[in-house]
């Protein structure tokens, strides 16, 4: 039992921060901004971070990573969570996108799709939801049908984030098979967004406009050597991204730069002595605490060698709901205030609580909901029954 | 970073909980809470035998060398068969107190302290006090004579050795037998170090102390939760396990993921006051996390038992009688949310 990163890490989480303040610049906020500078941006800044292999930290030295520690990959995930995700929409590729390649990929898949990902060169979106499948993703209907050596996709998908960006390929979850039982019926398929037959319409949304679409595949031809895995291995490729991607974004992070942040605004304007806005703030940095610590549990499993699930589920529990409270505490103690968008003047804290409460209203549906989190602990946690 | 137990830890953790499984069950928890004295000697001295009265203290005086994070392993252990025992105000309490402080003459009390010979006690809490973050008032004039009263001292009529928080803050040490102890009329202490010094390690005490507290709570509300679970998978209503019904399971779900939590937290705090960091952010939201959370568990352990966990023919209320003493013995969360405040720099 260790609470302390070494001197060696606490080095190179300084050598981040020294680089995102050298980086980023002033108009940064983040992605769901209206802001036409944002995707051009994370482009040029996921270059810059390869340059210096910290892109790839995590992967094998073979598809151009460092290999680095999973603590190491913990900081770098915490710096750029709690800066607002420079990366833009390519934590994707490295969280799991990249990695479900490498599990499951051909290597002729690993050669082809890797090397773009390391060298921050690649935008992907990911093809899961559909208008009647949500939580319940085994009903996915969207088609792909083997017509010689291509499999012709139709069908429609939802909630796919950056596709607009415009993404350049798709990881797309698609039923291959009608008769099969159906979770044995889905594949994975890496489809080039410039085929013929994919429209992409946007969805405005309350965190901003963009980012989030609608992709509609009318006869989309993709060639076998796209298919990902074998045929009908698709559900188990997309749970075990989904466990990746549960533990891969560090939201108790930048929970927990709102909170040095709204303390030292809270400071500065004379609201320090309140007793109500203290305990508030201390209630914050507590539950900002537990989030970590779970979350960190989670990493030393894995440590381990583990595939810590349930506890990512856990995790997960406390990182979606602190970053809820964030938002709402946050801007209860900034008052009228709080409304203002960034691009208000004179908005404290230039909008950012407003940002950390609108963008995180989603938090506990994204990537499955709260409560498929819970039934996920109560089953294989707990082993409690499912209902008959 | 690794939030994992080592091997000795481990170790240590299997073999405390094969021993509690043998020597201790709830019927004997029950049994304690009908003896005045409220502890079993027997057992007491079992596990003074298994090392444990000494772990954290140096070989010269019987220790282990050990340190806190494995003093609260053993007592997280120790909470989930519920067994009473001076171990927090002897161990955890008195003896860093006594090392910490004491001349070397009376750091020989340690040895007996390591052999299961002495059940020491703290008296802090004084008249009107609502937790023991008090500035005790008692006067001790510069002999050691006590004259007072002192609330809310564990295991009182059989210590050994009562250590008394004085002004000063002083500590004052009373033998057993010394005259007028039981109302403290001019009782004859001796001054444990210099007068007016004893604040810093008395508020080091008081930290360990909710640690440990809540580290045996821990171990207590793992039990509770696996009683809960049990019967949310066994109980049957509407024709099916009522654990089939998302709202009963969900709740099952919410003790697990608040536990986990609280863990974690006890967790950091012990290690913290181990290693000499950042003591108060630590230990502070362990507690305030800590109070909250056990009232959310024990409330959601009800409701899923329904009547029967409310009957005390059910173990259940063995369990939640003691959170909530938990809960209110080291200051309420509202006094560790503010001095998690001063630690953010508020």
């Amino acid at each position: 039992m260790d609470f302390a990163f070494t001197d060696e890490e606490e080095r190179f989480r300084a050598e981040l921060r020294a680089f995102l303040a050298e980086e980023l610049p002033d108009w940064w906020r983040g992605m769901f901004v209206d802001d036409p500078r944002a995707i051009p941006f994370t482009r040029a800044f996921c270059r810059k971070l390869a340059a210096r292999g910290w892109l790839a930290l995590s992967w094998p030295r073979e598809w151009g990573g460092q290999e680095a520690s999973v603590w190491q990959q913990a900081i770098l995930r915490e710096e750029m969570w709690a800066h607002d995700e420079p990366r833009g929409p390519q934590y994707m590729n490295l969280n799991y996108i990249g990695p479900c390649i490498m599990r499951f990929g051909s290597e002729a898949q690993k050669r082809r799709f890797l090397p773009p990902m390391t060298a921050g060169d690649v935008l992907w979106t990911q093809g899961f939801s559909e208008p009647g499948a949500g939580s319940d993703l085994a009903a996915v209907a969207t088609r792909a049908e083997a017509r010689g050596d291509h499999l012709v996709v139709n069908g429609h998908k939802i909630w796919s984030s950056y596709a607009d960006a415009p993404a350049d390929w798709c990881f797309l979850l698609a039923r291959t098979s009608a008769s099969a039982r159906r979770h044995e019926g889905l594949s994975i398929l890496l489809v080039d967004m410039r085929t013929p037959g994919i429209t992409v319409r946007p969805i405005d949304s309350m965190a901003g406009p963009h980012e989030l679409n609608e992709m509609f595949f009318d006869e989309v031809r993709v060639p076998r050597d796209c298919l990902l895995g074998a045929q009908g291995q698709g559900w188990e490729i997309v749970t075990t991204g989904l466990t990746f991607e549960r533990v891969g974004v560090a939201r108790y992070a930048r929970a927990g730069r709102v909170i040095a942040l709204l303390v030292g605004h809270v400071k500065a304007a004379g609201l320090a002595g309140d007793p109500d806005v203290r305990r508030k703030l201390a209630e914050l940095r507590v539950g900002h605490e537990a989030a970590r610590l779970l979350n960190y549990r989670v990493i030393s499993l894995q440590a381990r060698g583990q595939v810590p699930s349930v506890e990512a589920a856990i995790a997960r529990v406390h990182n979606t709901q602190l970053e809820q409270r964030v938002g709402h505490v946050g801007l209860e103690i900034l008052g009228l205030g709080g409304q203002l968008t960034a691009d208000a003047p004179g908005a404290p804290l230039r909008g950012l609580l407003h940002r950390q409460w609108a963008r995180n209203v989603p938090s506990t549906i994204a990537a499955g909901t709260l409560e498929v989190q819970k039934n996920i602990i109560a089953r294989r946690g707990l082993g409690l029954p499912r209902a008959s | 970073m690794d939030l994992t137990l080592t091997a000795e830890q481990t170790m240590l953790v299997d073999a405390a909980r094969r021993f509690l499984a043998r020597a201790w069950s709830l019927a004997d928890t029950r049994a304690a809470e009908r003896d005045p004295r409220g502890f079993r000697p027997d057992a007491w001295r079992e596990m003074a035998g298994l090392g444990w009265h000494g772990m954290e203290l140096p070989a010269a005086y019987g220790g282990g060398g050990l340190g806190f994070v494995e003093t609260m392993l053993v007592l997280e252990e120790m909470g989930r068969v519920l067994l009473p025992s001076p171990m927090l105000s002897t161990v955890v309490m008195c003896a860093p107190l006594i090392l910490a402080l004491g001349s070397e003459a009376q750091r020989r009390w340690l040895a007996r302290i390591a052999a299961g010979e002495m059940v020491a006690t703290l008296a802090v809490a004084e008249p009107g006090w609502r937790d023991p973050w008090g500035t005790p008032a008692l006067p001790a004039d510069g002999g050691g004579r006590l004259t007072g009263r002192k609330l809310f001292v564990p295991f009182a009529p059989d210590a050994d050795l009562l250590l008394v928080a004085a002004a000063g803050p002083s500590l004052v040490a009373l033998a057993r037998g010394a005259a007028g102890v039981t109302v403290l009329d001019r009782a004859p202490g001796e001054p444990l170090g210099a007068a007016g010094a004893a604040g810093p390690a008395l508020a080091r005490a008081l930290d360990r102390g909710a640690v440990a507290t809540l580290a045996y709570m821990a171990g207590a509300a793992e039990r509770a939760l696996a009683m809960t679970v049990d019967h949310a998978g066994t109980r049957h209503q509407f024709g099916q396990p009522i654990g089939s019904f998302q709202a009963v399971a969900h709740r099952c779900v919410d003790m697990r993921t608040d536990l986990d939590a609280l863990r974690h937290l006890v967790y950091q705090a012990a290690w913290s006051l181990e290693a000499g960091r950042e003591g108060p952010l630590a230990v502070s939201a362990a507690v305030a996390y800590g109070s909250e959370a056990l009232r959310r568990l024990f409330m959601h352990a009800h409701q899923v038992h329904g009547a029967i966990g409310f009957s005390t023919e059910h173990d259940l209320h063995l369990f939640t009688r003691r959170a909530k003493a938990a809960e209110l013995q080291w200051g309420s969360p509202a006094r560790h949310h503010e001095r998690v405040a001063q630690a953010m720099g508020l």
